[in-house]
C-alpha cells in the first residue's frame, strides 16, 4: 500500500488527471473478505470502469445503491480518502467512482 | 541435451503450525535426494521458488537461507513470480543445466502462510497485483470474481456448473494422503458456503496453506524427461487486458510448450492445473486446448476430466483447491504429482497408462504463466 509522502506526491499528478472523467460500469464484484486497510469498509463493490476514452480502470464504487449495480451504469471519477490517517499522519486520497 | 527428473518429494500440505519454513524445506529436499539416490554433495546449485517470506516473514536472502538446510554452500537463487514462483524456479534450474553451467540441481518450492492473520495474508498476496488494484481494495478472489462474472455471463453458465470444479478436485484430494482436504463435497456445499467475492464462494477458492516440494533434475539419463519448460507474461492489471475470459499468457506459454514437445493437447494424459479459483481451472482447460471455448465447466461437470472416467485427467492431486496452495510450493508440487503419475506410483489416484503429463502454474491474475510438459521415455 502507498505509505511514503514522496510516493503519494508522485501519484497525485496521475490522480488529478482522472477527476471528473466519466464512463460506464463494465463489470463488478462485491469484496467481502478485504485486505487489512479496508477491513472497516467491507463489504464494498470493486468495479471495472470503461472511461469515455475507451480505457478500462479498476476502482471502488461510492455512494451506490443496489440498483446502480448494472452494466452500462454511468459513473464519474471523484476524489475520495483512501484511508483516514496512518501512523505517519498521512491521509491518502484516490479515485473512486460515483454513479451519475 | 535432455533434462531428466531424478527425484521428487512433497511434505504434507495444510495448516502446519508446528512446522517452520526451514523444517518443511529440509524434509522436501532430503526426501527428494533419497528418491534421486543422490547425496547433497552431488547438487551443483539450488533454485528456490517462494513469494511471501520477505513480505510475511521478514526474511529475504532466501536462496542461501534454504540452501543452509542441505548443509552445502553452492550457488543458490530465489525466483519470485507470485503463485508461479515454483514454476519459474524450475524453468531457471532447467535453463542453467541447458546452458552447461550445472549438471544436477535442486529446485525447491516452499511457503509458510498460516502463521499470519487472514487480512495480512490477503494484503500480502496483493503484492502480486497492480498499484491500482491495491488502491481499489481489490483482492485476488475479487479479481478472479470479475473474470468469473464475465465468463458466466458470456457463456450462460450457472454458478452450480462452476461448482463442479471444486467437487471434482475434492474427490481427487480424497485419494491423496498429503492433501490439505480429503473430504468429499457436493455442489450444494459449494453453493451454501460463505460468499468471498461475488460470485465466488469459499469453496470456489483454494485455501491458505503451508508446505514444501522439491525436485532433483539433471542432464543424467533417467526415464522421466521434462520435454518443455516455457514461460509467458502479461500485464499486472486485469483491467489492461482485452479478454477477461482467457489468460493470454497461458495460451502463449502453452503454444510454445506444445511446439517444443512436438505434441498436441490431445496427447496429454494427465495435467496439474492452477485452480486457485474454480473459474481458473475452467479457463485453463480451454486455454490449454482440453476443452472448446465456453465448454470447460460443462466438460468438467460431465466427468470428462475426472479420475477413472475422463480422457485427460486434471488435478489428480486434488489441485490447489483440495491438496492446498502454499503459493511458492505449488508449481513444484504439480511436477511431483505428474512425475508420480508417469512413474505409475500415484497409488489410489493413479491415472491408467499415463505417459505424457503437463503442469500449468499461474502467477497473479495471469501475469505470469509457466507450462511444463513431461514424458515417460520407458
Amino acid at each position: 500500500m502507498i505509505t511514503t509522502p514522496v510516493k503519494l506526491w508522485r501519484r497525485q499528478k496521475k490522480v488529478a488527471a482522472l477527476i471528473g472523467q466519466t464512463g460506464v460500469l463494465w463489470q463488478w464484484t462485491i469484496i467481502r473478505i478485504p485486505p487489512k486497510v479496508f477491513v472497516q469498509e467491507a463489504p464494498y463493490p470493486v468495479a471495472i470502469i470503461k472511461l469515455d476514452n475507451g480505457k478500462k480502470l479498476i476502482g471502488q464504487l461510492v455512494d451506490w445503491q443496489d440498483e446502480d449495480l448494472v452494466k452500462g451504469r454511468k459513473v464519474i471519477a471523484v476524489l475520495r480518502k483512501l484511508f483516514p490517517e496512518d501512523a505517519e499522519s498521512i491521509i491518502a486520497y484516490t479515485i473512486k467512482f460515483k454513479p451519475l | 541435451m535432455k533434462i531428466n527428473v531424478l527425484g521428487v518429494a512433497t511434505t504434507e500440505f495444510g495448516e502446519l503450525w508446528k512446522r517452520s519454513p526451514r523444517d518443511l524445506a529440509r524434509e522436501a529436499m532430503e526426501k527428494a535426494l533419497r528418491d534421486a539416490d543422490k547425496s547433497a554433495k552431488q547438487i551443483d546449485a539450488i533454485f528456490v521458488g517462494n513469494m511471501l517470506a520477505d513480505i510475511l516473514g521478514n526474511q529475504a536472502n532466501i536462496g542461501s537461507f534454504f540452501g543452509e538446510e542441505l548443509g552445502i554452500n553452492v550457488p543458490a537463487f530465489h525466483l519470485e513470480g507470485a503463485c508461479a514462483s515454483g514454476g519459474l524456479a524450475l524453468n531457471a534450474g532447467i535453463n542453467s543445466i541447458l546452458a552447461g553451467q550445472y549438471k544436477t540441481v535442486m529446485v525447491l518450492g516452499v511457503e509458510k502462510m498460516t502463521d499470519c492473520q487472514q487480512d495480512e495474508i490477503v494484503s500480502g498476496l496483493m503484492a502480486a497485483g497492480s498499484d491500482e488494484e491495491r488502491l481499489a481494495g481489490a483482492t485476488f478472489p475479487g479479481i478472479y470474481a470479475l473474470m468469473a462474472k464475465e465468463y458466466l455471463e458470456k457463456y450462460a453458465i450457472s454458478e452450480e456448473l462452476l461448482a463442479a470444479v471444486s467437487v471434482k478436485n475434492h474427490y481427487h484430494g480424497s485419494f491423496n494422503p498429503n492433501a490439505q482436504f480429503k473430504r468429499l463435497i457436493t455442489v450444494e456445499d459449494v453453493m451454501k458456503s460463505a460468499k468471498i467475492a461475488d460470485p465466488l464462494k469459499l469453496l470456489d477458492c483454494s485455501p491458505v496453506s503451508d508446505g514444501a516440494a522439491a525436485v532433483v533434475i539433471s542432464s543424467e539419463e533417467k526415464n522421466i524427461e521434462i520435454v518443455a519448460s516455457e514461460v509467458a507474461t502479461d500485464t499486472l492489471a486485469l483491467a489492461d487486458r482485452s479478454s477477461f475470459t482467457s489468460l493470454d499468457a497461458v495460451v502463449r506459454a502453452a503454444q510454445k510448450a506444445y511446439k517444443k514437445a512436438g505434441i498436441t493437447p490431445k496427447e496429454i494424459d494427465v495435467a496439474e492445473i492452477h485452480d486457485c479459483f474454480s473459474i481458473a481451472e475452467v479457463m485453463a482447460v480451454e486455454d490449454l486446448g482440453f476443452a472448446k471455448r465456453g465448454q470447460g465447466a460443462r466438460d468438467i461437470a460431465e466427468g470428462k476430466m475426472t479420475l477413472f472416467k475422463g480422457k485427460v485427467i486434471t488435478n489428480p492431486s486434488g489441485g490447489l483447491k483440495a491438496c492446498g496452495h502454499p503459493v511458492g510450493a505449488t508449481g513444484i508440487k504439480q511436477i511431483v504429482e505428474i512425475v508420480e503419475q508417469l512413474r505409475g506410483t500415484a497409488g489410489k489416484r493413479q491415472v491408467a497408462n499415463a505417459k505424457v503429463g503437463l503442469t500449468h502454474n499461474v502467477g497473479g491474475s495471469g501475469t505470469v504463466a509457466v507450462i511444463h510438459i513431461l514424458k515417460n521415455n520407458l
